[in-house]
């Protein structure tokens, strides 16, 4: 059973790393650069200065935060890999070489030579100056001077970015910023840090979920055993009319015929939020209030899930039934109850499980739908903000931790398989 | 038997047998349908009974005709394929863009002509302006008909007050959201809306700089009735011209940017309203005044043709005798019976047609973007827009008089009897917030919605269905290969990447048939695991039996096996899951369309039809909007589940016949 679980660890991580790098390489197609609009926002407010100044403090301005950013490169592996953080990002001290008196105060700044020179979208530096002679000979070398030449006349920004040169310190300490290390982005849209941002709502989604998980399962396994156990009687045809209706039903139509029902005719419920608007209440009352707006979103959700669930069921208590197994427990004389509870539903379990166990990690990642109709702040309606403002930093995260929880939900339920399943756990 | 045994009675008997069964046709139609012995037919001595062994189709055939539910839901889809497939031909004026924000919000009704059975005989005028016509007869009993609530107000023109039910009433005149009726003693009447000063004045109404009050002369009752020329009314204003050319106006300065031009004005001949400005006829009758310079100068006697003449030139010593204005355009009805058009047109449009010898025009009625025009023959015309089909009159004879407004128009002869009505009489679902139909958008968005998910179900068959044969008949690390990689695109999950896939793709330009590709190329990418599994399970039992092995000795090639042998033979399992697979891409393409991240405006379709209805106050007052699209989504969806369903449980050998 451990080597199972272990190598189903290491397909887990081999999944996890394919699948991040595929939505790495998707959110890349998206054309918003943000170097560049906080660059030029800050040109903007640099009012005093001439055409020629503003493009040179542009440059430096644009390539100050692609280096924070980590994006002064081209290379998208080197990008995924540094998101990742298993590749260092730029953090070396430096300066743009404009002329040979900045470049000498650079050096004494850093701690004297050896220093390297390298254009800004370089990786690795193009030399090593050990002196001040080698400093004075590439400034007169034929490579540099094209460089300012072509500096001098090219607009595009791109180009110019990658012929700049730059003196950077040598051999600083790589330092790594990305996923493994904890850094995980800053979500624009909240102002915060997105791991400040995602825990509330992570624990929202979860209280709503496990409450409607449980609320499903007490009423669906009862339903769905009575209904396989009474199979072709009045209340069988009624319940599966009732479960065909509810399953073919979009879960935003079941959403608008409470709200319409709940909140615009009866008025029992208030629609959005999950607080009232303007108040501060604290302790019990705040709790309450909480409850009160939390009320409904929770009786939707329910209600939503119920006809799916109770069909599997059902379906799958018929096919336990009609096992030869249970024909031989009644032909053995136990009673009906035992037959039902301990021979059929055992069997009924086996594919229930992933359908019980995928839903409660379902219900972390949130009801995208549920969420954004309510108002309700679970991860559902972070992720639908974030698509919609474009919030790439919390998006990436997201997607981080949907793909986990995928992966990890569906080793969880192969594990359950076992523990339900006698037959699994043997051969495995 | 004493009744004739002929084709219809058959076919009666039959249904009778089918729906309720033997018991009820023995008891209606008197007959025992087993009192025929079943014949034996013999062969060659022996009883043959090869007709009673029914092959596997035709016995899930019979089987699933038994299911009279399952029969009705096949009934449902196919119409509604029909109707989504093949209506959009007959529907020539829909196009997903269409907006007619003076036609938003209306509840379905399809009373806009429903004149009322006592004034059908006795009619003395009909005026409408929006979504309610008022009608005056012979007696002065004022009737409302149409749409009369404005809006969310709650104020319903249709309720007329007390005062003017017992009055005798002259005149009536019908506005956006307000109705004018002078009675014939002079009495001043109105109801309806009255926030902008439609028929009162009050304090605030004073106070406000951008509307004109009514008149006191109007509003004391000193009108002489005798001598009103024209009573109309336009968006929240009203005009009355005397015939000594007077002009009473008021109302919303704000819609009309050139009332004041018109105000205290004594030499006024024609008066209308166009969208945003008053048009009339001063006493010279050479130019359509408004005022405003530049505006309505030009004139052209075709509605098609840009070229426009000076209206000097195109008169041409004529003289203009009455003046009719739409939203855009005016029309000018010379005095020589011949007519002229000054402003614009939309390109949907009926030309003018050309008269008879010796026929003229004596009377234009103009509606939000037809005319209407009476001939001194008795018959009438139309021409203008023509969307509703509003600019489509009948061939009448013996009309007298003509009224016209909003889509409508009405031709009475000269004892006020009704001839004929024609234009928009209304709408089966209502309109949206865009003033669409939305009967029209439900059809056309059932053909998106259920393309989107076929192409979806169609996609994921053919990669799923051959990624499962080869995972299955191959066996090994091919096996174990592929599914892993099913498993990966299983675990995407689905409404988050296509959350982000919409989104990124939002900002790369796209025109609106690659973006509805991309959704249905998305569905089926992510779904077709679903498929390699079932496909797969099936194979590994089909791989065992006899006739593969047989098919292997004989040489067969692997691949012919497994496209040739077995997938006949799993074809049933694959066929039931696609319609479950239908029915479930169909939902996700609508719940994607309802986020706003499959389906965009302006093309429709199911989800985005819903989307306006999360809004809980819109969803309880503009209820048509969600309600009958739900409906039909519904029904469609319950209907393919229960194929799907009882095509399951019929080919399920291990079922036996209990329901």
């Amino acid at each position: 059973m451990a080597r199972y679980i272990a190598k189903r660890l290491v397909y887990m991580i081999l999944v996890f790393f394919l699948l991040t790098f595929l939505l790495f390489m998707i959110y890349q197609l998206m054309p918003a650069n943000r170097a560049y609009t906080e660059a030029r926002t800050e040109i903007q407010s640099l009012k005093k200065l001439s055409a020629d100044e503003k493009e040179t403090k542009f440059d430096e301005l644009y390539l100050k935060y692609r280096r924070r950013y980590g994006t002064d490169t081209d290379n998208k592996v080197v990008l995924y890999l540094r998101w990742l953080g298993l590749y260092p990002i730029s953090s070396a001290r430096y300066q743009v070489v404009r002329d040979l008196d900045a470049c000498l105060s650079f050096v004494t700044q850093v701690g004297g030579f050896p220093v390297d020179v390298k254009q800004s979208e370089d990786l690795s530096p193009k030399l090593t100056l050990h002196n001040e002679e080698e400093l004075r000979a590439f400034l007169e070398s034929p490579e540099y001077l094209a460089s300012r030449e072509l500096l001098a006349t090219e607009k595009e920004s791109s180009i110019r970015m990658k012929n700049l040169y730059i003196l950077e310190e040598h051999n600083s300490a790589p330092v790594f910023a990305g996923i493994f290390q904890g850094e995980f982005g800053f979500s624009f849209d909240y102002n915060l840090p997105v791991v400040q941002v995602v825990p509330v709502h992570m624990r929202n989604s979860f209280l709503i979920g496990l409450i409607t998980e449980i609320a499903v399962l007490a009423v669906t396994i009862p339903l769905g055993i009575k209904c396989a156990v009474k199979k072709g009687s009045r209340f069988d045809r009624f319940t599966q009319f009732f479960t065909l209706i509810g399953f073919s039903t979009p879960s935003f139509i079941i959403y608008i015929v409470f709200i319409v029902f709940f909140c615009s005719i009866l008025g029992w419920f208030p629609v959005m939020g999950m607080k009232t608007p303007g108040t501060n209440y604290t302790g019990l009352r705040n709790a309450l209030d909480v409850l009160h707006h939390v009320a409904l979103p929770t009786i939707c959700l329910t209600f939503g899930s119920l006809a799916g669930i109770t069909r599997i069921t059902r379906a799958s208590m018929i096919d336990a039934l009609n096992l030869d197994c249970i024909r031989t427990a009644r032909a053995k004389g136990l009673s009906e109850k035992v037959v039902i509870y301990s021979h059929a539903w055992r069997n009924a379990l086996v594919p229930m499980v992933s359908i019980i166990v995928g839903g409660f990690f379902g219900t972390i990642s949130g009801a995208i739908i549920l969420e954004s109709m309510f108002g309700f702040k679970g991860m559902g309606l972070l992720f639908y903000n974030a698509t919609r403002n474009a919030d790439y930093d919390m998006l990436m995260f997201l997607q981080v931790i949907y793909t986990f929880l995928g992966l990890f939900s569906n080793l969880v339920i192969d594990l359950c398989y076992g523990i339900v399943d006698p037959r699994v756990r043997i051969s495995k | 038997m004493d009744k004739k045994e002929n084709i219809f009675r058959k076919l009666a008997r039959w249904l009778v047998r089918w729906i309720f069964g033997l018991k009820y046709e023995e008891k209606w139609f008197g007959v025992k349908a087993l009192d025929k012995p079943a014949e034996i037919k013999f062969k060659n001595g022996v009883p043959d009974d090869s007709e009673l062994i029914v092959s596997p189709g035709r016995q899930i055939f019979n089987r699933f005709m038994e299911r009279k539910f399952a029969v009705f839901s096949v009934l449902v889809v196919l119409v509604m394929f029909c109707v989504v497939f093949i209506a959009p031909h007959f529907m020539t004026k829909y196009y997903d863009a269409f907006t007619e924000t003076t036609q938003k919000d209306l509840p379905p009704t399809l009373d806009f002509m429903n004149v009322p059975g006592e004034l059908a005989g006795n009619v003395k005028m009909i005026d409408s302006y929006s979504s309610f016509s008022v009608g005056l007869s012979n007696e002065g009993k004022v009737y409302v008909w149409g749409i009369g609530t404005i809006g969310a107000t709650g104020i319903d023109v249709k309720q007329i007050p007390e005062e003017v039910k017992n009055a005798k009433i002259a005149y009536v005149a019908a506005g956006q959201d307000h109705i004018i009726a002078i009675g014939e003693d002079g009495k001043f009447y109105g109801w309806g809306n009255n926030r902008f000063g439609q028929y009162s004045v009050d304090e605030t109404i004073l106070a406000n700089p951008n509307l004109e009050p009514v008149p006191d002369v109007v509003l004391n009752g000193q009108l002489d009735v005798s001598h009103i020329k024209r009573v109309t009314c336009g968006y929240q204003a009203t005009a009355i011209l005397m015939d000594d050319g007077t002009l009473y106006i008021w109302g919303n300065k704000q819609a009309y940017a050139n009332m004041d031009r018109f105000i205290g004005k004594t030499n006024i001949v024609d008066v209308d309203f166009t969208l945003n400005y008053v048009v009339g006829l001063d006493e010279k009758q050479t130019g359509v005044y408004t005022g405003v310079k530049g505006l309505h100068t030009k004139a052209k006697s075709q509605i098609g043709g840009t070229k426009t003449d000076k209206m000097a030139d195109f008169l041409n010593g004529r003289k203009i005798n009455e003046v009719r204005a739409t939203s855009t355009s005016v029309c000018i009805l010379l005095d020589d019976g011949t007519i002229g058009f000054t402003g614009d047109f939309q390109s949907d449009y009926v030309e003018v047609p050309t008269l008879a010898e010796g026929e003229r025009f004596i009377d234009i009625e103009a509606g939000t973007y037809h005319f209407s025009a009476l001939s001194n023959l008795g018959h009438v015309y139309s021409f203008g827009g023509d969307h509703y089909r509003q600019a489509e009159a009948p061939k009448v004879n013996g009309a007298a008089k003509l009224f016209a407004g909003a889509f409508q128009s009405y031709a009475v002869d000269g004892s006020g009897k009704l001839l004929d009505k024609w234009g928009l009489s209304g709408y089966i679902f209502g309109t949206d917030d865009r003033g669409a139909n939305i009967a029209e958008r439900v059809v056309a968005g059932g053909r998106i919605t259920m393309t989107v998910g076929a192409v979806a179900v169609i996609i994921e068959i053919i990669i799923g269905v051959s990624i499962g044969l080869a995972a299955g008949f191959a066996g090994g690390w091919v096996d174990i290969f592929l599914m892993r990689v099913a498993e990966v695109f299983s675990s995407i999950p689905l409404i988050p990447f296509m959350l982000i896939l919409s989104s990124l793709l939002a900002q790369v330009s796209m025109t609106t048939d690659q973006r509805l590709y991309m959704v249905m190329v998305i569905l089926g990418v992510l779904g077709w695991p679903g498929f390699a599994h079932i496909t797969r399970a099936q194979v590994l039992v089909a791989r065992e039996a006899e006739y593969v092995t047989a098919a292997q000795a004989m040489g067969v090639k692997p691949s012919r096996i497994a496209f040739k042998h077995i997938l006949p033979n799993i074809v049933s399992v694959i066929l039931v899951n696609m319609t479950l697979s239908f029915a479930a891409s169909m939902q996700t393409e609508t719940s994607l369309s309802f986020l706003g991240f499959g389906v965009n405006y302006p093309q429709p379709s199911w989800g985005n039809m819903l989307s306006r209805a999360s809004n809980a106050v819109a969803a309880l007052n503009f209820w048509w909007q969600w309600v009958f699209t739900s409906a039909i989504l519904i029904l469609t969806t319950v209907c393919i589940n229960t194929i799907g369903d009882t095509l399951r449980d019929v080919m399920d050998p291990k079922s036996s016949n209990d329901k």
